[in-house]
Formats: structure tokens, sequence, C-alpha cells
């Protein structure tokens, strides 16, 4: 019975040729971006697995409250990881971890910089990091050890035997190699190529010592049948009970959460993160496979006057409905499975590319049991739900009908076939309305005034004297004429990273913390920037005359509550020390570009400068300009190699996510109209191929061609045209709620509706107008001779 | 072997109802060969629908080899069907996509023969009716003749105890009629009971009785001699 059920499906792919490859090759594209999307699906979820300790694992996480606002930080104090290992129990290790550091490492004449990280020792053995020489327990045994990754030490010595040598860091202290570990994968949340002992940061930084000073990472390894919520009761009010000023409320947050979830709102609460596009892309993955097994029922269905002969004869043979039912399943089946095969080849021939889109480094391995069995269950799935409908229906049809040749009642047929269509172009119109709305929501945010004028703004890290030098190296690079200034901060531009909730003024309710961002700057920074005074004066040239100065941002001077607030102090430190404001500069957005200014206090000061920045003259030619800026920092500053950033192109860095969510719209919406026309072409040759007598009796009465081609193509374009109906008030939903997620967010405007409708009805209309044509300019003799 | 009484059926659409059949009795006894006759819209086809098993009646009895079938699940009829009754349909109604060797094939399928009994069955068959040179051909490969021929050897590949004929000629030129009616009489003669719907007085007389019907009724019936 199998294999004449097979003989049957084989014999009407082969002879209907069109149609089985309209049917095929559309569900393999559907299969295909289905799985390329799990595939994604899969690394996310599986982020942080290379852990095999990941269940045991925590960060701190430190919540701070101001003026009723939550904020969440992962800022955590220096003695807090050996007092609460000490104090609180089910804690079995804990380890401080800095934020990332770059060093230059340094071995006869190669200079490179390499991103890492100063932890402490147990944080090796904590995360089960993989030696491939020297071990967790002996690695950091002397204090200036390094452990280094394979890629790391093949850089500098071309293998991974290189225990016992040494590298020089920073052109001062030599770190000797103690450990080589494997590479860590992609999908985990450490980018490190070094670790070195945390002892060596601690140095000279009283800071580390304070309770009240949140600046390290602190990560927690649980004894395995720790008590979580005992621990973070007792971790809740720790900090207190070392320091009664402090307001920072200390928790564990398990690593199983860090990739999916690590996003708090403003009451503290936890809320989803990475996990609303899981489940956005899965569920996109499900609707393009429907999408596309609705072509399969579509065409099964209008082409099922070409079936129903067979189904008759099978039933006056003995044939039950039940077996039929079961041979059109099998038969779908066996379709989806071939387009499975061909989903096989796309996925290889387009993973290179989705991988650099969503950048990351998927591979499907059709021997891992977890892909194979994903693989069958999309086939199954899809066989099931593109040859369930069809089977019922063709399996109903009534012998005694269909072998007298009898016309067949196409109406439950019909209208399932319609509302069909009108389903796969609502998707496809709601796909395209919403990649219209994401990608205009991106636009408007990179093109929000930034209060400062962020092209031809380059910065560069400091390093050996280029802080000490750093009037020379001014001066050298405004000599070029290429350079139009530059200047020193504590941070980059973009991410300001120390705030305090210590400031007190006039007219302020002592008990209510405000936080404020500060930034150390020295006197051209605004300048350089771009940015601008809207009261009172910039910092003088010489740092120290103001010393006592500050300038505030607009935020902040209306907190002050008055209209001029040039002259007007604030104090820190329970009074002990007062600033006088001199100069009020407008808004300029950092941290978070949806949201507005937060406070800010700028102080004329570079002893904590970081970052030197530099603004290049308006027609400046880029490469010429820094390759003359990185001669004259090397000149000034030997023996470190000058790596720069574009703040413009950093900026551009800060969407990441919501350009991936875009451009993954963009082509989920491509494919969705791509395999919803494949069934429409289908569909439209097959609607024609039954009017061929109509055709040719109205043109024999005198019907132009073209009338009969708009004849033909207005049934469908009518479909797409409910589908739109269908589609707006669906996405403008959606895309309205997805906006209001960001502060600073577009209006939805009217055209884009119309837009993405004309887009779904010109589509339509090529593909189902090549058919009418070809339907309608037939010689009437030919379609009539035909019947 | 059949022994219908007061059957009827009735179609009926949103504003018409049609009586196809009124009451209708009759008696087929096996080994007979029976034609039916009538205008268009007489109930012919209806009647042989039911007698196949295909169609249900609205009321009255269908005894089929002593046991009243009327109120067959669609399971049932299908199961008597497919061993009892053999069909042979005016437009042949072969499946394109099968050869004739596995069109003739397809009843001893869904009987459960097995594939060696199946080969060896259905090439009998096709020496029988003389298209075994033909057994790796598709239908749309043959004459009207020949597809018919290959019709009747699936009908009757199962050893159906009876053999429902619609217009089997219909179709045909008159020389493929006549062999079509002369494998039809042998089988009769072998012992198949068959009845025959046909517009044809000429097929008609190859019969042994004649059934003529008018409004779902029979009106006349003529003994053959």
């Amino acid at each position: 019975m199998i294999k004449n059920y097979f003989k049957v499906t084989f014999r009407n792919l082969w002879k209907k040729k069109t149609y089985s490859f309209l049917n095929i090759f559309g569900l393999a594209v559907g299969i295909a971006c289905a799985a390329l999307i799990f595939l994604w699906v899969e690394n996310e979820l599986n982020f942080n697995h290379y852990f095999s300790n990941r269940d045991n694992l925590y960060i701190v996480k430190d919540q701070q409250t101001y003026d009723g606002t939550t904020f969440t930080f992962d800022a955590t104090p220096g003695p807090l990881a050996q007092g609460i290992k000490a104090e609180i129990p089910g804690i079995k290790n804990t380890a401080r971890c800095t934020w990332g550091d770059q060093l230059l490492f340094s071995i006869g004449d190669k200079n490179i910089y390499d991103q890492g990280n100063y932890v402490d020792a147990p944080f090796l053995s904590m995360f089960q990091l993989q030696f491939i020489a020297g071990n967790a327990s002996t690695a950091f045994g002397q204090l200036n050890s390094l452990v280094v990754n394979e890629t790391m030490a093949k850089k500098f010595f071309g293998t991974t035997d290189v225990l016992g040598k040494t590298l020089k860091v920073n052109n001062r202290q030599d770190y000797i190699i103690t450990g080589v570990i494997k590479d860590l994968p992609k999908n985990v949340s450490f980018r490190f190529s070094w670790l070195a002992p945390f002892k060596i940061y601690e140095e000279n930084k009283a800071w580390l010592k304070e309770w009240g000073n949140n600046g390290i990472i602190t990560y927690v390894e649980t004894e395995p049948k720790a008590n979580i919520t005992a621990i973070n009761k007792k971790l809740h009010g720790y900090i207190q009970t070392k320091s009664e000023e402090a307001i920072a409320k200390m928790s564990i947050y398990p690593m199983n959460r860090w990739r999916l979830w690590n996003n708090f709102d403003t009451n503290g609460n936890e809320k989803e993160g990475n996990l609303k596009h899981v489940n956005l892309f899965s569920l996109i993955a499900w609707i393009i496979l429907i999408i596309a097994c609705i072509n399969f029922m579509n065409l099964a269905t209008a082409r099922s006057e070409q079936r129903a002969r067979e189904v008759g004869v099978r039933k006056v043979l003995g044939a039950v409905k039940r077996k039929l039912i079961g041979q059109f399943i099998a038969e779908a089946l066996f379709m989806s499975l071939l387009a499975t095969l061909c989903a096989l080849v796309i996925i290889t021939l387009t993973l290179p590319a989705f991988n650099s889109l969503v950048e990351k480094q998927l591979s499907l391995n059709i021997f891992q049991p977890s892909h194979i069995s994903a693989l069958l269950i999309i086939t199954i799935l899809c066989g099931l739900i593109a040859g369930s409908y069809p089977a019922f229906y063709l399996s109903s049809f009534n012998p005694v009908w269909v072998l007298k040749g009898l016309k067949l009642k196409s109406g439950s047929a019909g209208v399932i076939r319609k509302g069909l269509v009108i389903l796969q172009f609502s998707v496809s119109v709601i796909l395209i309305i919403s990649t219209i709305i994401i990608y205009r929501q991106i636009q408007h945010v990179k093109n929000r005034d930034l209060g400062y004028n962020k092209q031809g703004l380059i910065y560069t890290y400091l390093n050996g004297n280029m802080k000490n030098n750093f009037p020379v190296i001014k001066n050298d690079l405004i000599q070029t004429g290429i350079v139009q200034n530059a200047c020193l901060s504590t941070n980059r531009v973009l991410e300001l990273g120390s705030n305090t909730g210590d400031f007190q003024w006039e007219g302020k309710d002592p008990n209510k913390q405000v936080l404020i961002t500060i930034v150390g700057v020295s006197p051209e920074y605004i300048s350089t920037m771009g940015m601008q005074l809207v009261q009172g004066r910039d910092f003088n040239k010489d740092i120290k005359s103001d010393s006592n100065n500050i300038i505030i941002n607009e935020t902040l001077a209306r907190m002050l509550g008055k209209s001029d607030v040039v002259g007007s102090l604030v104090t820190r430190n329970n009074g002990m020390e007062k600033y006088t404001i001199v100069g009020v500069i407008k808004n300029f957005i950092y941290n978070s570009m949806y949201s507005p200014a937060a406070p800010l206090i700028m102080y004329s000061d570079t002893s904590g400068a970081n970052v030197l920045s530099v603004r290049f003259t308006q027609n400046a030619d880029i490469k010429t300009a820094l390759a003359k800026t990185e001669s004259i920092i090397k000149k000034d500053n030997p023996g470190y190699p000058v790596e720069f950033s574009f703040v413009d192109a950093e900026f551009n860095q800060l969407f990441k996510t919501e350009s991936l969510i875009g451009k993954l719209a963009g082509v989920f919406a491509t494919l969705a109209i791509f395999i919803s026309c494949l069934g429409l072409f289908g569909l439209s040759a097959y609607l024609a191929e039954k009017r061929t007598k109509e055709i040719g009796i109205r043109k024999v009465l005198g019907a132009s061609a073209s009338g009969l081609a708009g004849l033909l193509s207005k049934d469908f374009i009518r479909l797409v045209i409910i589908s739109c109906v269908i589609a707006f008030p669906i996405s403008w939903w959606i895309m309205h709620n997805w906006l209001q997620g960001f502060e600073y967010h577009i209006r939805i405007s009217w055209w884009i509706f119309l837009m993405a409708g004309l887009m779904a009805c010109v589509i339509a209309l090529i593909t189902v107008s090549f058919q009418a044509i070809k339907t309608a300019v037939v010689n009437p003799v030919e379609s009539l001779r035909a019947e | 072997m059949i022994k219908i009484t007061n059957l009827e059926k009735i179609y009926r659409t949103e504003e018409v109802e049609t009586v196809a059949l009124n009451k209708l009795s009759l008696e087929v006894k096996e080994g007979e060969f029976v034609a039916v006759m009538g205008p268009s819209g007489c109930g012919k086809s209806t009647l042989l629908n039911i007698l196949g098993l295909l169609d249900d009646p609205d009321a009255g009895s269908f005894v089929f080899n002593g046991i009243e079938v009327a109120k067959f699940n669609e399971r049932k009829r299908a199961d008597l069907r497919k061993h009892n009754i053999g069909f042979v349909f005016q437009s042949f109604n072969l499946i394109d996509e099968l050869t004739v060797f596995e069109n003739v094939e397809l009843p001893l399928i869904y009987t459960g023969v097995k594939s060696s009994d199946r080969k060896k069955r259905v090439e009998e068959v096709l020496d029988k009716v003389q298209i075994m040179h033909r057994r790796n051909h598709y239908p749309q490969q043959l004459s009207g003749g020949q597809q018919q021929r290959v019709a009747v050897a699936r009908a009757v590949v199962n050893n159906p105890k009876l053999i429902l004929a619609d217009e089997p000629t219909g179709n045909l030129d008159s020389s493929n009629g006549n062999e079509v009616m002369q494998m039809l009489t042998d089988l009769n003669e072998q012992g198949t009971t068959i009845v025959m719907v046909t517009h044809s007085e000429h097929d008609s007389r190859y019969s042994h009785r004649i059934i003529r019907m008018l409004d779902g009724q029979t009106v006349l019936e003529n003994i053959m001699v």
C-alpha cells in the first residue's frame, strides 16, 4: 500500500513539475528560514552553557533607590566578596573582577593591546576554565602572573607551550605566564584574552576598601543545595551592617538568567531581556512555516479536481476515508521531507551570510541529536499542518459525483483558500509595516541631536605618559592644521559611568538623594565636543583656578529651581566639599540614547582622566588626519601603539540590537512575501487554467486582453486589500507597544501603512498578472478546443 | 442475491426536491445478467450507486446476499464492496498516475492480498482481457477500447460476485463495444452476476432481463429469450 502511495505521489510530482516546484521550494524556503532562526534561538538559549557549574554561579546585583526610582547595577564594593564568603552560609566562593581592561603587552618588537580582567584566584575554578597548560589552583601563585587564552598565546609566541614566558605590560612590568586556557566560545558572557590577579589591580586603590564605593564586579559560587532566598535575605541589608550611610541593597543573580533576563524596571523588578527577542523570533519562525504550509494547502485544494477521480476510484475499490486521509497526509509528509532536504542545501548556502548578519558562529550539524530531531519535528509538523486540510477535503469527495465528472462544489474550500491567502498577506503586510517602523525608529534616534557634534570626533584611551604630555600632544596636534582641538576626560562621551547621590544644594530635601553623573574633564572639553553653554562661562585654561568650580547640565539646573544658577553652591560629603556653579551647558545625550539627559556635573579635573578625545577640522581628510594624529601621539608617547575609536561608529554600535531586529524583520518580511507570492503564483495559474473556457467565450464575445487580465487579477487584489485592512490595526497595535519601550520615539505616520499596502498590492499584482496576461492572450480557438 | 424493497432516494437542494427512486422494488438472482434502461434522470444511475454501496437509500430495504445493508456505515459498506462488487464505468476511470498493471492491482491491495499472489492474479486477468502486452503502459497511452478492457480486468480481478456496469460501451466504437459486451457475457457465463445500466438496445440484448425505469420506478420488465 505504502509503495502504491509513494508511486502515485512521485508520479504526480513529476507530472506537475511547476506545482511541485512551487510547493517544495516554498516549503523549503520556509523550513530553511525557520531552521536558521531556531539555530539562533538555540544559541541564545544555550548561552553560558559552556560553564557546567552554571547552576551555582551568580553575579552580585546592587540596587539603589533615589526618589522612588530604583537603579540596578553590577557594581559592588571591594570588601564585599571576602565579607559575604566569610559571613553568609551557602556561599562557597567569591571572586572580584574588574570591568575589563585593555593592556599593552609587548615582547620583542610585538606591541599589542589585549582585553582582559583582573580577577581573584577562585574565579578560575568557579568558572571551571579549561587549562591547556598550568592549572587553576597554582596559576595565581605569584603576584605578577598571567593566564592567557590560546589565541593570545599563539599571537605572541606562535604556540600554546608558553608557561614561564614573560610579557611586558604597559611598558612597565613583566607578567609571567602561569596558565593557558582554551578559548571561550562566543556565546558566553565573558570576553577576555587574559586574566591577572586582582591583587595587582588592588594596589594603591584605597576606594577598594570602602563599603560605600561600588566600583567592581563580584561573582559568587553557592553550595550546590544552598538556599538562595536565605542568602539574598542576608545580602539585602548586608552593606548597611558595614556602613550605615550606604543605600545599596545587594542580591545574587543567577548565571542562567544573565542572557535572557537581566533587565530591571524602575521598581527594581526583573524584566525580560533578550528573551523578548527569542520569543519574538521563534514566533516569526513558526509564522513563516505556517505561511509556507498554507501554500501547500491552497495549491493542493485548488487542484483537487485533478485528484478527484483518483479519490473516487479508490473509494469504489474499497478505500475508506481514513485510508485516503492517511494517503494524502503521507503524500504531504513526503513533500515535506523533500522540502527539508532542499532546505538543508539552502541553509548550507545561506548560513555564512546569516552568521554575519546576526554576528554569531552558528552551524548546523545533522548528526547532532538536537538538530536532527528538530529537523524531523519540523518536517513532520509541516507535513501534518500542510497535509491535514487537503487530506480531509479530498477524502470527503463523493465518489458518485466525481466519477460522473460532475462539477465539485468548491464552496468551503474556496472560502478557506481565500481566508488562507488573506492570512498570508496579512502577516506579510504586518512584517513590512514593522520593518519600516523599526527602521525609521532607529534612524530617528541616530539622527537625534545629541547636544554635541559626533562627526570627526575620535578618542583613544590614555597610556604611558599621555596624560602628563597632554599639553604638548595637544599643541602638536593643533599645529598640524587638521586637528581643531583635543581634551581629556574620565570617560568617553557616550558612556559616563560615575555617579553619586550625595550632592546637596539650597532648597533640596536633604533626605532625598538625587543620582548625579559626574565627569572630570580638561578645560577644552566643552569646545572640543562642540557642546553649547547656555549660562555662565566655560572652564578656565588654568585647571587649578577652577578646582572648586563646576559646570552642570540643564536637567540639574532645573532641579536647582532657580532661573539663574550661575554662582550657586552645591556641596558634597556632608558639606565638606563646596563647589560653585560657573556655567550651564545645554543637555547632551549620554548612556541611554532613548532617554532624556540625566543630571550631570562636570569638574575641571584631569587626575582621573582615562580618555583623550580629538576633534578634526571640518574638512579634514580622515585618513591623513588619523595618520598624523597617530604619529604625533607616538612621538610624544613612545613605545605605545595607538588605537583610535570613532565616536560616530561607536554610537552606531549602540543600536546593534535594534539594527539586528530591523534587519531580521526586513529579511523575514521579504521571505514571507516571497513565499506568499509563490503560493499566489501557483494559485493564479490553476484558477486561470480553470477559467480557460470562460476566457475563450469572453474573447469571442469581444473582451480585450487587458480587460481579461484585469478580470483574472481583480479577485486576488481584493484579497490583498482585505489583508491590508486586517493587518493595519494589528501592526499599529504591535508597533505602538514596541515604541512605548523607548522614551524617545517616532510617531507612527499614516503613509507607512499606505506604502506597505501599496507594496503588497503591487507585488501581488505582478505575481498574478503574469498568469492572467498569459491566459488572456491565448487564441480563443485554442482555449475552446481545450474544453 | 439482491433484494430491494420500497427503496427511496430523494435529492434535496435549497429550492428543489428531486425524487430519484420512488418506492422501487426489485430482485436480482445469483448468475443473472440484468440490463437497466430508461430515459435520462429516471434513476438508473442512482439505483446502480445504491446497489454498489456507493450511496445509501433514504428509506426501504436492501438485502445483499441475505444481509440487510441499507443502514451500513461507510466502513462496512467499503468492506462489503471491495470483496463482492466490481465496477465498470462509461469513462473507464483509471488512475492516470498508475500503469495498467498497477491499476488492476489496486483492488487486491485494498483487500490485503499478498504481493506475490497479486502479481499472479493480475497477470492472469490481464491475459484474459488480452492486454498483457501493455501492462507497463499508462492509461493515456491506450485506446478507449484498451482502457475499458483494463477497467473490466480491474473489476474482475477480485473475483466479485457482482459486477455493476454503468454504460460500459458509452465511450467506445461498436467493435470495441461488442468486445466489452462479450467479455461481460463470458464473465456472466462463468457465474458472475451482472447489473448493467445502458441506453443501448443493442447492448441490452446481451442480458437475460431488461428492467425499464421511469421517474424512479420500474415500469416494465422484459425477459430475453
